[in-house]
């Protein structure tokens, strides 16, 4: 079943069009990933989904209804956003019990655990906490809402390696045990990467690639060698991306058929391309092409 | 039942809620009581004459300043915190709505009260006015409480209003109000001063019995929750 379905999407700030004619289907009980440069659209499309925002056109659906002022829809919603505001003397332990009021699956024991595991000062002033601190309480709040559909939007800025890790780990673990639909939208896409079943990129407003993760990481592959070798194997092929220093060259190209035997047949080094660096690749020639046409 | 949320929002800073109002009322109303006892002490015409200009002592705005705020914090700070935990706007307006009517009716209440009380003991034995003032009504006690109930509620929609105003339209929505306020006081000082018979107009205006006065609070109290409604539906966070 579709989680998340939109139509033709498109969202207007003035003359700035945020979202551009997104048509997504998001499929139940996965985790995808919602990737793209600083501006692309990620945050406007999960303001959209959770009815922060209204649409200049187009429609969408969440669990099969229209989510704007749609409580039945929005109290199986979680929606975590890094800018998220917070009244002035509110301390993270007055936020989680009002998400427990609103969340009919919320896992106070969960929650517990993981106040523990963030080691975050619950009863400190929310204005008073670092960034990361910040971020400890909205991964809180997403996790033990347990909601059937879960939106993470930049969930761990501030947040050191550690505790980003704990992040991944308790999402994966949480999400082994109680399946639902993740949305998360990352820049750390090779941390990820693993936990992504699903991918879309989202640049300018608009979708640029929807596709299973697995497919992506096994999409493009680097060729590196002698720079006359790489430019003359590369010919025809799909380039995504050439990089020379000196006598020797790099390039990522579109994994087709027999393409990593034939770079191998003619001598040149072979290596997977990670799926961010596919990623950027793929932001890259998009914004190249864009450029071309305008 | 959701609503219920909007409302725990609001109190969760219980001193914010339940302890400073108080605590400043009570503060204010030590510092007209010294006042009182100063001034007292300097004979029957000095306590006579205290009584009579205390009729528009503001010290009550102590209790009843924190409400103005109030309005603008509950759709400032809360709306976005609401609609961030999945709260649609209808139950973020209830919710807001209750809370609203339940501090005009508290908060009305304890004033009717402190005014009973003053005007019983002549003014706690010492002649001065804290309760029973212009502000709040000098007339019998149904009508303390009926004045301080709506304009405590017409402020709170108010300032909610003005605020849902801003996230709706940002910025320009304070220039264009402030410039037609000004315009508004521009206009009214040129009446009184060119035109023969505009202030003494305004003042028969001005000074309009109870009743009128009270439909005009109405009024404003109703449009403003009116249009903070029509807004708070289309309000987008940001």
């Amino acid at each position: 079943m579709t989680a998340v379905q939109t139509r033709s999407l498109t969202k207007h700030f003035r003359d700035v069009a945020a979202i551009d004619g997104v048509d997504l289907d998001l499929d139940e009980g996965r985790v995808h990933g919602l990737l793209g440069r600083n501006g692309a659209g990620k945050t406007t499309l999960m303001k959209l989904l959770t009815g922060q925002v209204f649409a200049t056109s187009g429609q969408m659906r969440v669990l099969g209804e229209a989510p704007v002022e749609n409580a039945s829809v929005l109290a199986r919603t979680c929606f975590i956003q890094e800018s998220q505001k917070y009244p002035d003397g509110f301390r993270p332990r007055d936020v989680l019990r009002i998400a427990e009021g609103l969340y009919p699956a919320w896992d106070r024991e969960l929650a517990r655990e993981l106040i523990g595991e963030f080691r975050l000062p619950e009863k400190r002033p929310i204005a008073k906490l670092s960034r990361g601190q910040l971020s400890a309480v909205g991964i809180i709040l997403g996790l033990a809402s347990r909601a059937p559909v879960t939106f993470f939007d930049e969930p761990y800025l501030g947040l050191d390696a550690v505790a980003r890790r704990l992040f991944f780990d308790r999402l994966l673990a949480d999400f082994a045990e109680h399946p639902r639909t993740v949305i998360l939208s990352t820049h750390h896409i090779d941390e990820v990467s693993n936990l992504l079943e699903h991918v879309v990129l989202l640049d300018g407003g608009r979708v640029v690639i929807d596709a299973e993760a697995e497919e992506l990481q096994a999409a493009a592959i680097e060729v590196s060698g002698r720079a006359e070798e790489v430019r003359e194997f590369v010919g025809d092929a799909d380039l995504l991306h050439l990089q020379e220093i000196g006598a020797l060259a790099t390039a990522a190209v579109h994994a087709d058929r027999g393409r990593a035997e034939r770079a191998r047949a003619a001598g040149l080094q072979v290596a997977p391309v990670s799926l961010q660096n596919y990623i950027v690749h793929r932001t890259n020639t998009a914004v190249e092409q864009t450029a071309a046409i305008s | 039942m959701r609503y219920r949320s909007v409302i725990d929002m609001h109190v969760v800073n219980r001193m914010q809620a339940f302890g400073w109002p108080p605590v400043v009322g009570a503060l204010s109303l030590l510092l007209v009581l010294a006042i009182g006892a100063i001034v007292g002490s300097q004979g029957p015409d000095a306590r006579a004459g205290m009584y009579e200009g205390m009729t528009w002592n503001g010290a009550i705005f102590a209790v009843l300043g924190p409400m103005i705020g109030y309005g603008f914090t509950s759709m400032g700070q809360y709306f976005p915190l609401a609609l961030g935990l999945g709260l649609t706007r209808r139950e973020f307006a209830t919710g807001v709505s209750l809370v609203f009517l339940g501090n005009a009716a508290v908060y009305s209440a304890v004033i009717t009260f402190g005014k009973i009380i003053e005007v019983a003991t002549g003014g706690f034995g010492l002649q001065i006015r804290f309760f029973d003032v212009f502000y709040t009504g000098t007339g019998p006690a149904w009508q303390t409480l009926v004045q301080t109930f709506l304009l405590i509620l017409g402020v709170l929609f108010l300032g909610a209003a003005i605020t849902a105003a801003y996230l709706r339209f940002g910025q320009p929505f304070l220039w264009i109000a402030g410039a037609v306020l000004s315009m508004l006081a521009v206009a009214i000082l040129a009446g009184i001063v060119l035109l023969d018979g505009f202030g003494r107009g305004l003042l028969e205006l001005l000074t309009m019995s109870w009743g009128p006065w009270m439909a005009v609070i109405a009024v404003i109290g109703a449009a403003s929750a009116g249009i903070w409604l029509l807004l708070v539906r289309r309000t987008q966070t940001r």
